[in-house]
């Protein structure tokens, strides 16, 4: 019985041989970075590590998430990149991931980085508004600067924010609204918010979309996803709110049961390289590796110098540990 | 043998059985037909399902029980989310029932000119993504759409109405495949019968025409309603805050890593499927539906006030359906919808991973989905004919729940089942056949309830008189199932081929790093911000897709003539 099984195993070996050669340097990466920033992330880090081959599987975080939970009897990632904090902080997605201390995470700053090394991020994004500026003219609304700002009735019907409970990035926004405000003010501000509110839409980028086609004034949404819009030409303007914008972490993290273990830590170390930051800095606004020199992204946005002033310190651990609680609550009190 | 003998269901497997027994080769056929697709069905339908239904009694605390049902029905929102996702699925369901109906009965009756603009504009919501048609509806009907522009009026589309037009799209060619299969059936003796009798063409049309039909709208209610009430995408582009079960799943699953919790909703969603067990029933009934011998088909006649009210709606649905397409082409051409209109190819320059290559991955995986679908829903429905009672019945059933099961859920499902080291069904995950088998498992209760109603033409006399006189059961086959059935099987086969081009839900959850389908594209391009691009890459499948059917169809043209020369 075992001599069959041994032959049949041999079998299939040779038969995946002729799929797909399988090197000892060949890696599987699951990642929700988007597919620019994989191409040119990838062409740096192919130059540094000349003898693996990476290849990446680009889906949502949320996509992504609901995959490995289903894949976890038979792990088929080797690395997790780029992957949303709240969601690696839930535990069916936490124990999934070994322990893996990349060279220099000691340098990043704790907030970024999981105490037990199974996680740590060098990037992350921001939230944003996305603004059509012709709409916007249309409406008669002053352009808006906060959260606060968006309670004017000037704006009834003409704004677009995610579900928090169906996306990460409504999440996120929430979290920061009731972490930078405090429970009450938070809540009574979710509330005013709340008749001005078009849509809760079921994802994170499809407010801005929204908003670049002229169907809606504000697109609650991401610092990138607005990026994107304004790089084509839309009448977008990018709107970092100054009372609350929240942010996320893009986190890197092994994949426990790896059988590429030793590559796999290899490409998780570039992540943190000095080759690695120098790219990031080509294209995000949130880089959280110390040293970093500013990128231009981040001053077309009209971040400030120390991010520390826009960004509200968040909580992950707290906001993921109250997760199902605010999602419930909201629910309530939005009624949809 | 007399013309208007109906022996009832019961009897016909006894004789079959006895002719059956003749011929050892006859009888092997026979029961490969059987099992082989029966097979299929539990390994790539029922272990899937099984195994989510297991996946929804493990609580939080890692315990088995009913803690997440309560969970999820006590949650306050829900009996609202329920009853907006019944008003949906039940205004879409009788829209298109309708609807369908007067369609199928214009096509299949009458003479009117220019039928088939109407057969193949029914064809685009089948062989267009979906999230797609989403947009193009957005680009024509929108606060900044088409009309909007020009009119200067304030359309709300999201929400209940929306939501309700985009899915009867989806639906609408659906119920038509199945109603046109009935009515493909009637016995025109029936009618002169009437006619001599002095019946009125309304009488008629109440007394004959309906009855027999009567099993095809039946399963297309069932088919619309159970293939809305599971649909994500629309909901989640034009429902607004229209909330529905199929977005709570999302929500739980994709949004809040409650795997199990999402289980228990797919589970709920099989509730509607219970209706099936409504239909088997009509479906034993056979004497109802009045096949035998001889039948003539009805030929089509003039009836001026009922072709033109006919028409009228007919050719306003197609014309609906080829404005939402060719509104989606025209914004493929476009340098940034909706703001500068000048027009341009660069949209076709495709930059989202892989390129075009995705595109002739889906065209493998659908031409793997169709063949295999087709034999297999074509084996299962030939064979199911001899089966007793109560064998029959679970066939029945195990053959129509798939419509009931959530995309999402299907793709997870599989996931959980094939995902396995070293066992031999592993080594499906990650390959184009098991994503083909995915879609045709998604698609099978469509196919099996078209095939059904269309065998039902062929009558069982015919059949045994062909055995009977010396010819195996093979000859029965090429002489009396085939001809009849023929139609039935090129449209089950197109419709298989089409929806595997553009299906997402499942397929998402089955793509590799080296392995991507088409209508992942199009998502990824349009969650980029590249509407204009993902419109570019639709029009591209669709192309692709009108091409090999219009190869498929001269193909079959050729074959059919052949053994007349």
């Amino acid at each position: 019985m075992r001599q069959t099984k041994t032959r049949l195993s041999a079998f299939l070996a040779s038969c995946s041989l002729l799929a797909t050669p399988a090197f000892a340097g060949e890696i599987t990466v699951y990642s929700a970075l988007e597919d620019e920033e994989i191409a040119a992330y990838l062409a740096v880090a192919q130059q540094e590590l000349p003898d693996l081959t990476i290849n990446v599987l680009r889906l949502s975080t949320g996509n992504l998430g609901a995959r490995l939970i289903a894949e976890a009897a038979n792990p088929q990632a080797d690395v997790l990149w780029g992957f949303a904090v709240t969601n690696i902080l839930s535990p069916a997605i936490y124990d999934l991931l070994d322990v893996h201390e990349a060279e220099g995470v000691g340098d990043l700053p704790a907030q970024f980085r999981d105490p037990e090394n199974r996680w740590f991020a060098p990037i992350g994004y921001m939230g944003a508004f996305c603004v059509n500026t012709m709409r916007l003219e249309q409406i008669g609304a002053p352009m808006p600067q906060s959260w606060a700002d968006l309670t004017d009735p000037a704006f009834a019907g003409e704004i677009v924010m995610p579900d928090p409970g169906s996306s990460g990035t409504g999440f996120l926004q929430i979290s920061a609204i009731l972490q930078g405000a405090g429970e009450e003010d938070g809540w009574q501000l979710i509330q005013d918010l709340d008749p001005n509110m078009a849509q809760y839409t079921t994802s994170g980028s499809r407010p801005c979309r929204m908003a670049q086609a002229g169907e809606f004034t504000v697109g609650a949404s991401l610092s990138f996803v607005a990026m994107q819009g304004i790089e084509q030409g839309f009448p977008l303007e990018m709107v970092i709110p100054s009372d609350f914008a929240g942010f996320e972490l893009e986190a890197n993290a092994l994949i426990s049961g790896s059988s590429n273990e030793e590559a796999a830590r290899r490409f998780l170390d570039w992540t943190l390289s000095e080759s690695a930051a120098q790219v990031y800095s080509e294209n995000k606004a949130l880089i959280t590796m110390p040293g970093v020199p500013r990128s231009p992204l981040a001053e077309a946005a009209g971040l400030p110098e120390d991010l520390s002033e826009v960004l509200f310190p968040m909580d992950f651990a707290t906001s993921g540990a109250q997760r199902d609680a605010i999602i419930a609550r909201w629910r309530d009190l939005v009624g949809r | 043998m007399t013309v208007n003998s109906s022996p009832d269901f019961a009897a016909a497997p006894r004789k079959a059985g006895k002719a059956l027994a003749i011929s050892p080769i006859a009888r092997i056929l026979y029961l490969t037909s059987l099992w082989v697709p029966l097979i299929g069905l539990a390994l790539f339908f029922l272990y899937p399902l099984v195994l989510i239904v297991q996946r929804s009694f493990v609580q939080r605390d890692g315990m088995i029980g009913i803690a997440n049902y309560v969970d999820v029905l006590s949650m306050r929102h829900i009996p609202g989310v329920i009853w907006n996702s019944l008003v949906m699925s039940g205004l879409t369901t009788l829209i298109c029932v309708v609807l369908g109906f007067m369609i199928a009965y214009f096509l299949q009756r009458t003479h009117a000119r220019l039928r088939w603009v109407i057969s193949v504009a029914l064809l685009l919501p089948l062989l267009a993504p979906s999230l797609v048609q989403a947009l193009g509806l957005i680009f024509l009907f929108g606060r900044n759409g088409l009309i909007s522009q020009a009119t200067g009026w304030n359309l709300q589309i999201y929400g209940l109405w929306g939501l309700v037009i985009s899915n009867s799209m989806y639906a609408l060619p659906q119920a038509v495949m199945i109603i046109q299969a009935s009515l493909r059936q009637s016995d025109t003796r029936q009618y002169d019968a009437a006619m001599m009798l002095g019946a009125t063409p309304w009488q008629r049309f109440v007394d004959i025409t309906l009855p027999n039909a009567r099993f095809g709208l039946l399963s297309a209610a069932f088919v619309c309603f159970t293939v809305t009430i599971t649909d994500f995408g629309n909901a989640a582009v034009i429902g607004g805050n229209y909330r529905v079960l199929a977005t709570e799943i999302y929500a739980q699953v994709v949004g809040q890593m409650n795997f199990n919790m999402g289980a228990v909703i797919g589970i709920l969603l099989l509730i509607p499927t219970l209706m099936a067990f409504y239909i088997e029933k009509v479906a034993a009934q056979r004497h109802t539906s009045g096949a035998t011998e001889g039948a003539m088909p009805v030929a089509p006649d003039r009836q001026p006030l009922r072709d033109i009210s006919l028409g009228l709606f007919s050719y306003g649905a197609a014309l609906f359906l080829i404005a939402v397409v060719v509104t989606v082409v025209y914004a493929s051409f476009v340098t940034l919808w909706p703001y500068r209109l000048d027009l341009t190819l660069r949209n076709y320059n495709i930059t989202a991973q892989g390129g075009y290559a995705p595109l002739w991955t889906s065209l493998i995986v659908s031409t793997q989905a169709a063949v295999i679908g087709t034999l297999l829903l074509f084996m299962l429905v030939v064979s199911q004919r001899r089966l007793g009672r109560g064998m029959a019945k679970a066939v029945y059933l195990l053959a129509i729940v798939p419509v009931g099961v959530p995309g999402l859920v299907l793709g997870l499902a599989y996931i959980l089942s094939f995902n396995v080291a070293g066992a031999l069904p592993g080594l499906l995950y990650g390959t184009t056949l098991l994503i083909a088998l995915c879609n045709f498992y998604h698609y099978h209760s469509q196919g099996f309830l078209t095939m059904v109603t269309g065998i039902r033409a062929v009558p069982p006399q015919l059949e045994e008189t062909v055995t009977c006189i010396g010819g195996n059961s093979l000859h029965g086959l090429r002489d009396a199932i085939l001809p009849v059935m023929l139609p039935t099987l090129v449209a089950v086969f197109f419709f298989l081929f089409m929806r595997s081009m553009v299906t997402l839900s499942a397929v998402i959850f089955l793509i590799t790093p080296q392995l991507s389908v088409g209508a992942v594209s199009v998502l990824r391009l349009d969650q980029a911000g590249f509407a204009t691009q993902a419109a570019a890459f639709s029009v591209c499948i669709m192309a692709v897709v009108m091409i090999a059917l219009g190869m498929m169809k001269a193909t079959l043209t050729f074959l059919e003539r052949k053994p007349r020369n």
